[in-house]
């Protein structure tokens, strides 16, 4: 075996990872399904802050995990995770044993005390079930990643210098900008999955981002502002910029310059005054990107939906129960599609999610009526529809959770400026900034980088610190006017699940219309 | 996972390596093993469920090395490690990723050097929670789940609500959390701490939320702890037994309102908003609303905030901090003055040699050096875990929140009369930036309406949203109550000892009325 731990490494275990898949895992006599995750990155990164160089490195990832679901009483999950090193690779089939040893035992541990529980507990143990899967179709599969600029060639010594460039020239920019901190970073990463039912699943992926941070101020007034470019493509995003139909960014030096522009210009403007009641809104793309996120994306997570994630990232109020639910009722205006694909690309693209399930676009709402969510085949056997590919795990050794891969609105047919013209007073909101969202998503606030007076559909006014707040439902249901200008944007820290994952994935929708609250500062105790 | 003998001989033998190394200047070595147990629990009585839904655990260990080299281009700081490899090869590849990525920072001085306080806390973990076998993750998980049914079971009013035993599961009863043990394991020696320290520290902790979803009452219930035979029951059945206090929420209208915040809110508020704005890395980058403002008022002289890392039998309480310096008591708000700030070694150095050390943090260096005492570099991993992988960050380790004058709960509520007693608030965020101090988040369960110095009412949760700013609230503080309990928040660092906190004139929005009418 290698001594280096390199993306080449899964071609030289993959069988043995097969082998331990099929073989090893039906000589457990109670179990009823196992899968092993196998994972192997390699990446590079620079920092850089106000300037002057802060990090540069280039190292690997190695973890695996562990799922079975087992026992003879009744059958229960059990889990086990742990990240590996270049010393383990000549125990690596010990060491995977291992693991599949130890989640055997709390699944058949877990199995038991679920069946003893059920028994003593009369009604309320009746809902303890079986762990169960729907069945999908098993593959066997090799992914390879897209990229121009292999991760792996970049020279570290010239993305240091390069994002130290970045950051210099973010400072240059002149005497408002007080504070940039600029990272980029690439890599390569291999995901071997392989199952007891057969499946045999080799994905690669490319990843490339650059991030921006900049603290700007003008007469005792901040702005802190934030944006990453990224994509899952090689280093030729960052030097070059991204033009493909769905996805459109400067080169890496631009998109940072005019983010510090955007934060002078914008500590200098006067703050966005509240409203009591609703006015016109229209919102671009950039800022429905974090709107579809949090309104779309998150409650349609059917393990959120099922109430698995009471306690953390919060439920849905697209379901109280199994046969209390809003599939198949209107929750936004005609006007409004909303749906989650992973063909897509950016960063919510991949083939196969992290069970092995062909993933595949599914819509959440069509012409404003709710159809569906994103599932795992654990949620889809209970919640009954077929699975959809969407149970992903940030790393091997984690346990996968339901995630958005690209969750979007879908372009509607009017001209963007037509959409701002129309408009007598109201506001336009660009960029999307900070989110707070109620706990079944019922209810949000987002800020804006920007919003604009419209009047007499001009733009207007330039007003910092504002956003709007809205329940969710109304503000669909509001929704009067659809852009053509349909476009996907990276959110790199999605954070769910516990321990707290984040994770990589796409978001995006069109230029919008409806009707909310204005929200801007509150006068503190600084002030 | 490797012994803490074993880590401290790994870096003892990378250390004479290092030593031995020409274009070394400084070097440090940190050698850590981490393992993160978890159980999470989902039970809903009207959904099929596991109970218990995930019994896992994550695992790592490895070396890390941060050297400082000189070069022809002046002194270059690199950091490398090595996963699972305690070997003098595993601290070779190590430092050869360290080599490889070194940059010029003018803003380095040192590696950390000793600040002549010494290491006040030993031999406090508990060695069981270092060998839990499966089949105790397990059953710790399902204990909080019984503990819970066991209290559902035994309601009359649930009964009574659902009209027949059998019928209670049809309130849609739910249960979710988890139970926590995490094991940390740490050895380090430097340039200028060379004598091999070792740390290790264990704790368990569960935090639990229940529901009963068909009256929208939630409730929850937690605890922490050091010592595996003190765990109990004790967070299902609070969460279950609060979630039934909460039937019968009702809504509150827009406004102002005189507010106590319970023990979850104070520690939200703190873990998102106050603690962020109280590093050094804040300052140093304009981000914090305290700019300039050490030695003067930032928040009611009600108010004392300080951070303990050596405190015996708290929760975040470590020997040592990832850059081997001793914890301990580092004040931040004495009687509503900011007084201090958390940092690091490499924070406070250069912080104080900003040339605008004066306009950021208030205070010429004499001032300066008694506020930014590095008793918080820590290397923390999302979700517990001291990393050899990374290089120090700053982190909060025990909070402790502090009233002069304070008083019991029943008393403060009392000279309250009128307002809201909040009890849980859920994402909470600077809506605009840190240093502008807006905040917004949802009241999300154990909340209650005060009338006439009573709590009369539950409020029905995910009906209000609170937007204020939280350089208001410290400054608005009216009374704080006597008893703290450790509390901890989704995906955060630290532990605050909280109490109860009156704050007058917080700003609601009463939100999501279209659920009244959802069919």
């Amino acid at each position: 075996m290698p001594r280096k731990i390199t993306t080449a490494l899964i071609d030289d275990v993959k069988e043995m990872v097969h082998h331990l898949a099929t073989a090893h895992f039906r000589s457990l006599a109670h179990l009823r399904y196992g899968d092993v995750r196998l994972e192997v990155a390699e990446g590079k990164a620079a920092a850089a802050e106000n300037g002057a160089s802060k990090f540069s490195g280039e190292d690997y990832g190695f973890s695996f995990g562990i799922r079975v679901l087992a026992g003879e009483r009744m059958v229960a999950p059990g889990y086990f995770g742990r990240s590996l090193g270049a010393a383990d690779l000549d125990s690596l089939e010990k060491i995977l044993k291992e693991g599949i040893e130890k989640a055997y035992r709390r699944a058949m541990a877990n199995g038991e005390l679920k069946a003893t529980v059920r028994e003593k507990f009369g009604s309320l143990g009746d809902s303890l079930a079986d762990t169960r899967l729907h069945p999908i179709r098993v593959s066997q599969d090799l992914v390879p990643a897209e990229y121009e600029i292999d991760p792996r060639t970049v020279d570290l010594k010239e993305m240091e210098r390069y994002t130290t460039d970045v950051s210099r020239q973010v400072g240059a920019l002149g005497d408002g900008v007080k504070y940039n901190f600029i990272s980029t970073m690439t890599q390569l990463a291999r995901e071997l999955f392989a199952s007891s039912e057969g499946a045999l699943i080799d994905q690669a992926f490319a990843l490339t981002q650059g991030m921006c941070y900049v603290v700007a101020a003008s007469n005792g007034t901040s702005q802190e502002l934030y944006d990453v470019l990224g994509h899952q493509r090689g280093w030729e995003i960052l030097a070059r910029g991204v033009n493909e139909p769905l996805m459109t960014f400067p080169p890496f030096v631009d998109f940072a310059r005019s983010l510090a522009t955007e934060a002078v210009e914008l500590a200098a403007a006067p703050a966005l005054p509240s409203t009591e009641g609703e006015v016109v809104v229209v919102t671009d793309p950039h800022y429905n990107t974090l709107v579809s996120h949090e309104i779309i994306g998150h409650p349609v997570e059917l393990d959120r939906v099922l109430k698995m994630e009471t306690a953390y990232a919060g439920r849905s109020w697209l379901l109280r129960g199994l046969d209390e639910h809003q599939v198949g009722k209107p929750v936004a205006s005609p006007l409004v599609t909303a749906y989650s694909d992973p063909s897509l690309p950016g960063y919510g693209h991949y083939k196969y999610d992290h069970e092995g399930t062909p993933a595949k676009r599914v819509v959440h709402i069509d012409k404003g009526v709710f159809k569906g969510f994103m599932n795992s085949r654990q949620t889809a056997a209970i919640f009954g529809g077929d699975p959809n590919g969407h149970w992903k795990a940030t790393d091997s050794s984690l346990v996968p959770l339901i995630r958005m891969s690209n969750t979007v609105f879908d372009g509607g047919d009017r001209d963007a400026r037509d959409i701002i013209a129309e408009v007598d007073h109201g506001y336009y909101l660009v960029g999307h900034r900070i989110p707070s969202i109620a706990e079944s998503r019922e209810n949000f606030r987002i800020s804006a980088r920007k919003v604009y007076e419209i009047r007499n559909g001009r733009l207007g006014q330039l007003y910092r610190d504002g956003g709007i707040m809205a329940d969710t439902k109304d503000y669909l249901m509001k929704v009067d006017a659809v852009g053509s200008d349909f476009r996907l944007y990276p959110i790199p820290t999605c954070g769910k699940g516990q321990p707290m994952q984040t994770k990589k994935l796409g978001n995006g929708g069109p230029t919008m219309r409806s009707r909310a609250r204005l929200t801007g500062p509150v006068v503190g105790a600084m002030d | 996972m490797p012994t803490t003998s074993e880590l401290a001989r790994a870096v003892r033998q990378a250390f004479e390596y290092l030593k031995a190394q020409g274009d070394i200047r400084e070097a440090e070595v940190f050698a850590a093993a981490n393992g993160s147990l978890l159980t999470r629990v989902n039970y809903t009585s009207h959904i099929p469920c596991n109970g218990v839904e995930e019994p896992k655990s994550t695992e790592s260990y490895g070396i890390g090395i941060q050297a400082v080299f000189n070069s022809p281009e002046g002194l270059k700081v690199g950091f490398g490690s090595e996963p699972s490899d305690l070997t003098l090869e595993g601290a070779r590849r190590a430092l050869e990723k360290a080599r490889q990525g070194a940059v010029h920072d003018p803003e380095f001085h040192s590696l950390a050097k000793p600040t002549g306080e010494p290491r006040t806390l030993t031999d406090y973990h508990d060695p069981k929670l270092l060998q839990v076998r499966d089949e105790e993750l397990v059953e710790n998980g399902w204990k909080v789940v019984t503990g819970a049914l066991r209290t559902f079971m035994a309601s009359s009013r649930l009964v009574d609500l659902a009209g027949r035993e059998a019928a209670v599961k049809r309130l849609g009863l739910i249960l979710g959390g988890d139970v926590t043990i995490l094991q940390e394991r740490i050895a380090l020696a430097s340039s200028h701490m060379p004598e091999v320290q070792r740390d290790e520290s264990t704790l368990i902790m569960s935090f639990l939320t229940a529901m009963v979803e068909a009256r929208d009452a939630k409730g929850s219930g937690w605890s922490t702890g050091t010592r595996l035979d003190h765990f109990t029951d004790e967070a299902g059945v609070d969460a279950a037994a609060n979630a039934i206090q909460a039937i019968g929420g009702e809504r509150v209208r827009s406004g102002d309102y005189m507010v106590i915040l319970g023990r979850q809110p104070v520690t939200d508020i703190l873990n998102n908003l106050v603690l962020p704005s109280c590093t050094a890395s804040a300052f140093y980058s304009s981000s914090t609303p305290f700019l300039g403002k050490l030695g003067k008022p930032v928040a009611s002289p009600l108010l004392t905030i300080y951070d303990h890392g050596a405190m015996p039998g708290f929760m975040g309480s470590k020997g040592i901090t990832c850059e081997g310096l001793p914890t301990g008591r580092t004040n931040l708000v004495r009687n509503g003055v900011l007084v201090g700030c958390l940092t690091n070694w490499y924070e406070a150095q250069r912080l104080l040699g900003d040339p605008k050390l004066n306009e950021k943090l208030g205070a010429e260096p004499d001032a300066a050096r008694a506020a930014l005492v590095p008793r918080n570099g820590f290397r923390f991993g999302t979700g517990g875990g001291r990393m050899f992988d990374t290089q120090p960050g700053v982190a909060a380790s025990n909070v402790v929140v502090e009233g002069t004058e304070s008083v019991p709960l029943e008393e403060l509520i009392g000279r309250v009369r009128n307002g809201l007693y909040i009890g849980r608030i859920w994402y909470t965020y600077p809506i605009n930036g840190l240093r502008a101090g807006d905040f917004t988040c949802t009241v999300v369960g154990d909340s209650f309406i005060i009338r006439d110095g009573q709590l009369v009412a539950p409020i029905k949760a995910n009906t209000i949203r609170i937007n204020d700013n939280f350089t208001r609230i410290l400054a608005n503080i009216v009374g704080i109550t006597k008893d703290v309990k450790g509390t901890l928040v989704w995906a955060a660092d630290e532990v605050v000892y909280a109490p109860e906190v009156a704050v007058r004139g917080v700003h609601v929005d009463e939100i999501a009325g279209f659920m009244e009418d959802l069919t």
